[in-house]
């Protein structure tokens, strides 16, 4: 044995430089900021809880700001959870025509820059132009505050519109690869179809259903873009952040930063570990259980022989109106906004006049467009040059599990929690290698975009099983690496786009993150956010038409890839 | 009572491209083991399923005794079904599991208790109530369904490959006792296999279905003895089919010249016309073996081309002299000895062969099994 062969160390050396990439881009950001909080500690200490000035006012605000998002984030999960549960049911158990377009739907909903959402949402449910037009009159005030649950109604419903779709899609698969065989078994065995998915199919289905709500959590409470466009009603924690920094209050910011992460963090683990005690899902073995069991099993069998079309059309409604009505709007209003407000009949207030009057939003609109291509296409390229060799690491090794489970903790950081950590990191206070601008948007959006391209791809790796192919190829006298150029790439080639046309989409319309660390790159939807707090709607609605046009368009090549 | 009657009933699938199951009338008598069998794809699943409830039929009528039960939901047609993948709820013990039926039932606690109980203890698993599904061998989960499904209180028994994913010893001892808690609690049982061994083995009558349709309904013992088609000569069992021409019919005897003029008696006849060609079928155990030079009836003569000793039996593959080639198997203990390239005499019993009119496709495509 004359130690390594060279193509061994070739290979420990790409395994090596992967796994540098993965640290420094992806994890070191994240790490540093809740390093940063606590080993610049007395700082922090000063700026919230005793600041000369104004003394523990900040605490106070953060207790506010985050009591909040955590409200906005649970109210969001549980009407997700509401109708979210039929709406995969419907989904995984029904066949009709059209079902791709409506799962494309909820696609869309995870891709949509959120700013140009958030300005769809204001548009319709308030003023005349929407609903409003209908009934002659503002549906919903934007400080109308939902009783009981205290939360703004237009923020929950732009948050349930942007989490939903994680409830949906992972309780959908779930229930899709549950054999058949044990409702059909409960069936059999004189059970209604009520009763068989309250005993049966939802307790298999919780695990699911618990790791999406988790991600829709995770996702409401990071939620910038739409929420700013909504306005000041009550600040959330991310947008608190993203003020912060603009006022250059670091310590206090990235002190709510890192109870940002660290509540994400808890409420991941805590799933986790519930979910590993299955048996806290037991319902107890007592005697008056069985007496309200009894009742409850009545009823359950006459509504089961009730049509059941009632929950689909709520289901459905409920979509309708939350994600396509808006979408619908919007690139309507344009239209109606073209030449003039179709109000008052100024020009002024014409989308025409505001893009190439005196303010010239073309012109902002184009310079932001080119940003956020570039931005984009870089990030995406570099995070799949991480991402697809990270991927047989994972799904090679031992302790892949644990990268895999690393790696989620970009996707469950509020985005301005994240914007923060890249900009403390790389930033002037930190390594000092660059300044808000453009490299520090990519370094940003390198973040999260190595994890979803790396999700479709592991999904590719596993739907393929590719390792016995690559193990056919390897007794047919291929190489290793010939083995992976020649039959693995070519498998995975499908996964990897779907992943970085993910990645991409989203990377154009991310707002809270690139708030942070754009310094004067603005990219299109922070312009949307910009525009809207200027005052020029017209100009915000064009922008907003034109971005959920783009990620449309993304989209459609996104399904043409993944269905072929 | 739970007796089953099928009537014209037809399901297809993929917008009636594929016709899983074709007009089939059925009745299954009250208390009796009844076995679907026939090749893979022939409807056996889908025509229990519609028994069910679990797929709704196209058209046709479904009785379970008296009732009508064709617009019923599964779970109001009060039956037992066995998965052949066991399809135990992995979220609950084996009590739960056993005590689901009685649960969702509402039925009285202590009743509910004492049936978990004696079930659980009819399978021989009373000491395992706590163990979860994936804990149990292949085996003991089928056990566990089977006691699941009889504790619902159902008379009738729905069976869809219960064995299949057994291995083979298990699945012979777990057979027998199948059936025997069947006949024991007085259930109807309707068994779906492609083993046509396996149903032979436990059934009190058999129907045999290709491509959808229902050819023959019998006890084991008529579906080997008076096979009413080729398929099922060749499905149960197993038979040799010689080709050839009705020359003569006397009585209950006709004379069939096979190919090369070699004249045989075949005194079963199953519709074949005198001058129209015709199949000849002998069930290779139904062959004497002999030397050359001796004399048996029906004889034909060939040479031993292979010789394969399977233990119990021995198989001689001879080619006869008009080039056919036959399957004749002796029991290994029978005494007769003989080595490949051995010229011999074989021989048959007019009454154990079946002669059948030459099929309209041919005998090739009657006899596949798609
Ligand atoms: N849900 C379904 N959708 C489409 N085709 C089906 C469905 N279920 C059954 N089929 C088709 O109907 C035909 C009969 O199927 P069935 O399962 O009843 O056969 P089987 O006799 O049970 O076969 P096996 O021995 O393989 O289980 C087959 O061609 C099968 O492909
Ligand atoms: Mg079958």
């Amino acid at each position: 044995m004359r130690g390594l062969t060279a193509s061994k160390t070739v290979g420990l050396l790409a395994i090596l430089g992967v796994l540098i990439g993965l640290f420094v881009f992806v994890l070191m950001p994240t790490f540093y900021l809740i390093s940063f909080t606590l080993t610049q500690w007395n700082e922090v200490y000063i700026d919230v809880f005793a600041n000369p000035l104004i003394g523990d006012t900040n605490w106070q605000q953060i207790l506010g700001y985050l009591g909040f998002s955590l409200r906005l984030a649970v109210a969001a999960v549980i009407i997700d959870f509401l109708f979210g549960i039929p709406l995969a049911y419907f989904l995984a158990y029904r066949r009709f025509p059209g079902k791709s377009f409506l799962e494309d739907i909820i696609m869309l909903s995870l891709v949509i820059p959120t700013s140009g959402f958030g300005v769809a949402t204001l548009l319709t449910w308030t003023g005349l132009s929407g609903i409003g037009g209908l009934i002659g009159r503002s549906v919903v005030e934007v400080t109308y505050v939902v009783p009981l649950m205290n939360v703004p109604f237009l923020y929950l419903l732009v948050h349930v519109a942007l989490t939903f779709p994680y409830v949906v899609r992972t309780l959908q698969g779930k229930l899709e690869d549950l054999s058949p065989a044990f409702g059909q078994a409960s069936r059999t065995l004189g059970a209604s179809a009520f009763t068989t998915f309250r005993k049966i199919i939802f307790p298999l289905a919780i695990p699911a259903l618990f790791s999406g709500g988790v991600l829709a959590f995770a996702r409401s409470l990071g939620e910038t873009g739409a929420t700013m466009v909504l306005g000041g009603v009550m600040p959330t924690a991310p947008i608190a952040i993203v003020r912060w920094v603009s006022e250059f209050k670091l310590a206090t910011a990235s002190f709510l930063g890192f109870l940002l992460i660290i509540t994400a963090t808890i409420a991941i683990l805590l799933v986790d570990l519930l979910l590993q005690k299955r048996s806290v899902f037991r319902m107890p073995r007592w005697k008056f259980v069985s007496k309200v069991g009894k009742c409850v099993l009545k009823v359950e069998k006459k509504l089961s022989g009730r049509p059941k079309w009632f929950k689909d059309v709520a289901s459905l409604g409920t979509l309708f109106i939350i994600v396509i009505l808006p979408i619908i709007v919007v690139l309507f209003s344009v239209g109606v906004y073209w030449s003039a407000d179709p109000d008052t009949g100024r020009v002024q207030g014409g989308v025409i006049y505001q893009l190439f009057g005196p303010s010239n939003y073309f012109n902002t609109l184009m310079r932001a467009t080119l940003t956020s291509v570039y931005v984009a296409v870089i990030s995406t390229y570099i995070a799949a040059c991480i991402a697809v060799p990270s991927v047989y690491m994972i799904k090679r090794y031992r302790a892949g599990g644990l990268l895999r489970y690393i790696l989620r903790v970009p996707l469950i950081v509020p985005s301005s929690a994240l914007g923060l950590s890249v900009l403390l990191l790389w930033g002037p206070s930190g390594l000092n290698l660059t300044t808000p601008g453009i490299w520090l948007i990519i370094l940003t959006h390198i973040v999260f975009s190595v994890p979803v391209v790396m999700e479709p791809t592991i999904a590719a790796y596993e739907g393929a099983g590719i390792p016995s192919y690559e193990g056919v190829a390897r007794t047919l006298g291929a190489t290793p690496y010939d083995a992976v150029e020649t039959v693995s790439l070519p498998m995975l080639k499908r996964g990897i786009l779907a992943g970085v046309i993910l990645s991409f989409t989203r990377s154009l319309g991310e707002t809270g993150a690139t708030f942070v660390v754009m310094g004067s790159d603005v990219t299109v939807p922070p312009l949307v956010v910009n525009m809207v707090e200027a005052l020029a709607f017209p100009a915000a609605l064009f922008a907003s038409a034109y971005l959920i046009a783009l990620s449309l368009v993304l989209l459609i090549l996104f399904r043409f890839l993944v269905r072929k | 009572m739970p007796e089953v009657t099928l009537k014209n009933l037809s399901k297809s699938f993929a917008k009636g491209r594929i016709v899983a199951v074709d007009k089939v009338d059925l009745h299954v008598k009250d208390k009796e083991y009844f076995s679907l069998i026939g090749p893979s794809g022939c409807g056996k699943t889908t025509t229990l399923r519609m028994i069910a409830g679990l797929v709704e039929p196209d058209e046709g009528e479904i009785y379970i005794g008296e009732r009508l039960v064709t617009d019923l939901p599964p779970e109001d047609r009060d039956i037992g079904y066995v998965f052949q993948q066991y399809a135990l709820f992995p979220n609950m013990d084996v009590w739960d599991n056993v005590t689901y039926g009685p649960t969702v039932k509402a039925w009285e606690e202590k009743k509910r208790e004492r049936i978990g109980r004696e079930m659980l203890q009819m399978v021989r698993l009373y000491d395992r109530l706590d163990a979860v599904p994936q804990e149990l061998s292949g085996g003991m989960m089928q056990r566990v369904a089977l006691s699941r499904a009889l504790a619902a209180g159902a008379e009738l028994l729905l069976l869809d490959e219960p064995l299949g994913a057994l291995d083979a010893k298990i699945r012979n001892e777990l057979r027998y006792e199948i059936r025997k808690l069947v006949k024991d609690l007085k259930l109807t049982a309707v068994h779906v296999t492609h083993d046509q061994a396996e149903a032979m083995a436990i059934s009190d009558r058999i129907a045999v279905m290709r491509k959808g349709h229902i050819l023959q309904v019998g006890s084991p013992y008529d579906l080997y003895m008076n096979p009413e088609e080729i398929f099922i000569a060749n499905f149960i069992g197993e038979s040799n089919f010689l080709e050839g021409k009705v020359s003569h019919i006397k009585d209950d005897t006709a004379q069939v010249s096979l190919r090369g003029d070699l004249e045989v008696e075949s005194s079963n006849i199953k519709i074949a016309k005198k001058g129209e060609r015709a199949v000849l079928a002998v069930r290779p155990e139904a062959f004497e073996l002999a030397e050359k030079t001796q004399k048996l009836g029906n004889a034909l003569h060939g040479v031993i081309e292979r010789i394969r000793f399977e233990g119990t039996d021995i198989r001689y593959e001879i080619r006869l002299v008009n080039d056919d080639s036959i399957v004749v198997v002796r029991p290994s203990l029978g005494g007769e000895w003989f080595e490949e390239n051995d010229k011999v005499t074989v021989g048959f019993d007019p009454e154990k062969s079946h002669l059948f009119e030459y099929p309209e496709k041919g005998l090739r495509a009657e006899l596949e099994l798609e």
